[in-house]
């Protein structure tokens, strides 16, 4: 055990390092270098209980389809929107549940409502970047690597994760619940991250014999993938027994329901994925960002329903969420931030839904917020010329107050820039 | 054990390329692949920097040729299928995987099933691709259908499975495999499943939705940056007027007799088309692509067809899931000139892909990853047991691939996407699921053949560490190896 006195300060890159200089096998085995994995597993795996600063921990939902704003921060006396979307206008502005006089929030969003009330609910309208892109997977990009100029290749919580917490290598200091794939937002080599897809299949069904077995399959393997696959079996086996620890600890304190009858179901479950999120954030795993998705937001066609529903399902999702943190006394460390990669077209389209669109509203949710309507709601006469909302609120203003008052991270370095204030963190945990 | 060959690097001591510099370099250098390839390609460009840590390529011998071809033309090879093709050699394998007709699936319904037409399960559907992926006389084809359908892809969950549109779109994709992109983009714009997953069915001329004209573009050819918003709209409008095609006729279905709940399914005697409505359609001029006038739909393809963008997106495309993520632009551009001087012929793409110097480089060895379908079919046609085909339906989406319900328009990610904590270890638990189910172990010595006996050094020292053969299998199964092609 002396050993590991002198490995629990091996860093992450110097691991990375050891892999790129002696990745490759005979030469590495040699000098003594395959004995790096298992030092590194056994490090990352002592910072979780040497206790990772874990003081303000956040979880982005992306909305992943682009949420129509307009029928989610509802503008109640403007006569405009019943000329652009007579259908949709009609069933949705009756039935909001007014925030002041201007605005109201769809009528599913109860529970949320019920925290707005609390003064846990900060809404910046208006949110976007200049010269949109109505492509998802260009528009997803930018808002996952922060960068409308398409320049930057890492996720910015990913460059946050590499740059701010990831110096012991900590397996779930970044992680994203209920997927397979790592979201952009949280890509960056440099970065440790675990990816769960779902708790049940989460472990080696062979046990602890095959999960040694084959943790020394992946050892300096060489090839372009090498590093990745290395990692992530590391990754991987620290991240079951930090979450098998967890689970034995967890008592969820709210009941998480899947079971929603969605008209246009999502692929993902993300009561199950918050329910994780709970457990991880509750049981002190360590875990600082995490990631969680609800898709099915791509509404070109019957959108009443459809939109209507996955709000529905987010509402009972996050209520739930909050009803668990609430009751173990974390919901004040917990920031819950809502994105998607644009908003939806004013005029509604022949199919009863809208085409991709630009600006639209984010959600804040959680103890550190101040409640309240932060930036301006685009107007509904002044389309640019796509006909679509001109944003009033640069997308990485909402970033930089993330960062910089919630994190504590320096959001100027992950940024590349500064942008304008928000306000929406109570006590922000630094100056930035 | 002595015939393993461990890779070994030719200088360890060569200076490590600074990750951060190369990346800002690629992005300089203008890399301008699709978002998830470029970032990927470009990260692992940084992070290995040389060449010499590289696997040691095999493929100067003709068998590992063969078997290099197979592991990306077909899922992978049975001890059967291997034999076979190394007797013919590389050339005439190339030959015989192109040139024979793809083998139809059998039938999804008995000729007098009620059902026949309609009211599919996702399971039976994934069941009977998986069954046919594992018996085909002809796997080339099924991968391209896998191709297909990750490309011009539609979804179970938008499109529903009480017609049969999504089973159609299977069988359409593996029968035009190899056709030519203008027959292709035809029917892809009139393929039912299609026609509701991207909402053409319900657009208009006075209203139009741009879902799918700009999913046309974006997704299927010319890849962004090649088209206008402007061009989106006119698209958008020149191909309004398509609705789903009807059924022959209907059939009554009592769901639940107790609570009375009926429910009216449409039969269909054989797959249709949708149908063309001209009262839907846009009737003044458009400008698209350069071009005015009235256009129709086939005026619109046509005018894709002509841009240059097209070729190249589709070979990038095809270099990145057949030869490697980082290929030369040079590469790219040979490919889509053959693609687009041979009138957008799949073969002919398929065979300069199959013979170029680039596919059997030693960059090359190695330098793609299976997607979990091939990974599963390949675990399974190794140890020649396609009875256990129900757990690869079982264990895909712990993977990340759900057949015939991809993420969403993009398809399916490939290459480096497929790496994360989650997966690497859903992959080791399906191997071991078939390892626990197997009567007897086949022997390692044909399994090593499989990854033409080159080892790194974990696998090869983990493999000589233990005696027992169920566990030696179940090692090279879950490998790293195992998992590239």
């Amino acid at each position: 055990m002396v050993d590991e006195i002198g490995i629990n300060r091996i860093r992450r890159r110097d691991f990375l390092k050891a892999g790129l200089v002696f990745g490759a096998g005979a030469a590495g085995l040699a000098a003594g270098y395959a004995a790096v994995p298992d030092a590194f597993a056994r490090a990352v795996y002592a910072a979780t209980t040497n206790g990772v600063t874990n003081d303000r921990i956040l979880v982005m939902i992306q909305l992943a389809g682009g949420n129509d704003g307009l029928r989610t921060v509802i503008p109640l006396q403007d006569p405009a929107l019943h000329d652009l979307r007579p259908r949709l206008a009609a069933m949705s502005v009756g039935s909001a549940l007014p925030l002041d006089g201007e605005v109201g929030l769809n009528q599913n969003l109860k529970g949320i409502k019920r925290l707005w009330d609390q003064g846990r609910v900060a809404i910046v309208q208006g949110v976007g970047y200049p010269n949109p892109s109505f492509s998802h997977f260009e528009s997803i990009r930018i808002w996952e690597t922060g960068d409308p100029s398409r320049r930057q290749l890492d996720g910015w919580l990913g460059r946050t994760l590499a740059r701010n917490y990831d110096a012991d290598g900590h397996p779930l200091a970044g992680c994203a619940c209920g997927t397979a794939e790592v979201p952009g937002a949280l890509r960056d080599l440099q970065a440790t991250l675990t990816v769960i897809e779902s708790q049940r299949s989460f472990g080696f069904s062979g046990g602890s014999e095959v999960e040694a077995a084959v943790g020394a399959l992946y050892r300096n393997t060489p090839g372009i993938y090498g590093a990745l696959f290395d990692t992530a079996m590391a990754t991987a086996r620290d991240a079951v027994a930090a979450l098998q620890a967890a689970q034995a600890k967890y008592r969820p304190a709210a009941t998480y329901s899947d079971q929603q009858q969605l008209v246009y179901a999502s692929k993902n479950q993300l009561a199950a994925a918050l329910q994780l999120a709970a457990e991880l954030i509750v049981t002190g795993t360590g875990v600082k960002l995490l990631h969680v998705t609800l898709g099915g937001f791509d509404t070109h066609y019957t959108e009443l329903a459809r939109q209507d529903d996955l709000m529905a399902y987010l509402d009972s999702a996050v209520s739930a969420f909050f009803q668990d943190l609430d009751a173990h006394g974390m919901a004040d460390r917990v920031l819950v931030a809502t994105w998607s990669e644009f908003g939806r077209r004013p005029r509604e389209n022949a199919s009863g839904g809208t085409d991709h669109g630009a600006a639209a509203p984010l959600l804040l949710i959680g103890g550190p917020v101040k409640g309240g309507l932060y930036g301006e709601a685009p107007s509904l006469t002044d389309l640019d010329a796509t006909d679509n909302l001109k944003y009033t609120v640069d997308f990485r203003s909402v970033y930089q107050e993330i960062l910089g008052a919630h994190l504590g991270a320096d959001p100027k370095e992950i940024l590349g820039g500064s942008f304008e204030r928000l306000g929406f963190i109570r006590d922000p945990v630094a100056t930035f | 054990m002595g015939a393993t060959d461990a890779a070994a690097p030719s200088s360890p001591s060569r200076p490590r390329i600074d990750r951060r510099r190369v990346l800002a370099g690629a992005v300089l250098g203008g890399a301008g692949l699709a978002a998830l390839h470029g970032v990927l390609a470009a990260g692992l460009r940084g992070r290995t920097g040389r060449t010499g840590d590289g696997w040691a390529s095999p493929l100067g011998s003709e068998a590992a040729r063969v078997m290099h071809l197979l592991r990306r033309a077909t899922f992978g090879a049975s001890p059967e299928e291997f034999e076979r093709a190394a007797s013919d050699g590389f050339q005439r394998t190339v030959d015989r995987l192109l040139e024979e007709p793809p083998a139809p699936p059998p039938d999804l319904w008995s000729a007098d099933d009620p059902d026949r037409g309609s009211r599919l399960r996702l399971g039976q559907l994934q069941l009977w691709w998986v069954r046919h992926l594992l018996d085909t006389p002809t796997p080339f084809a099924e991968r391209m259908t896998l191709f297909w359908h990750g490309h011009f892809t539609s979804d179970a969950q938008k499109v529903g499975l009480a017609t049969p549109f999504l089973y159609w779109q299977n069988l359409t994709w593996r029968r035009m495999a190899l056709t030519d992109l203008r027959s292709m983009l035809w029917q892809v714009t009139v393929d039912p499943a299609m026609l509701r997953y991207l909402d053409l069915a319900t657009s208009s001329g006075s209203a139009p939705n741009e879902n799918y004209a700009r999913e046309l573009m974006e997704r299927f050819t010319m890849g962004v940056g090649n088209y206008t918003e402007e061009d989106v709209r006119a698209a958008a409008r020149a191909l309004a007027g398509w609705v789903e095609p009807r059924p022959d006729r209907y059939r009554q279905v009592v769901l639940d007799a107790g609570k009375g709940v009926r429910r009216r399914y449409g039969v269909w005697d054989r797959p249709r088309t949708g149908t063309f409505v001209p009262r839907r359609a846009y009737r003044g001029t458009v400008t698209y692509l350069g071009r005015t006038g009235h256009l129709d739909t086939q005026a619109v393809l046509d005018a894709i067809l002509a841009h240059p963008a097209t070729a190249v997106y589709l070979a990038g495309k095809v270099a990145a899931e057949f030869v490697s993520p980082q290929v030369e632009a040079s590469y790219v551009r040979r490919l889509a000139d053959t693609f687009r001087s041979s009138g957008y012929d799949v073969k002919s793409l398929m065979r300069a892909v199959f013979t170029s110097p680039e596919f059997v480089s030693d960059a090359a060895y190695r330098a793609l990853v299976k997607s979990p379908t091939e990974f599963m079919v390949h675990v399974l046609k190794a140890v020649q047991a396609p009875h256990l085909a129900p757990l690869v339906v079982a264990a895909g989406p712990q993977m990340g691939q759900i057949l015939f319900a991809p993420p969403d328009v993009g398809g399916w990610p490939s290459n480096a996407a497929w790496i994360s904590s989650n997966n690497v270890l859903a992959r080791v638990n399906f191997a071991t699921a078939v390892v626990e189910r197997l009567g007897s172990a086949p022997p390692l010595d044909g399994l090593l053949e499989q990854v033409d006996r080159v080892l790194g050094p974990g696998t090869a020292s983990a493999l000589q560490r233990t005696a027992d053969e169920r566990r030696r299998l179940l090692l090279l199964l879950a490998s790293p190896e195992f998992q590239l092609k």
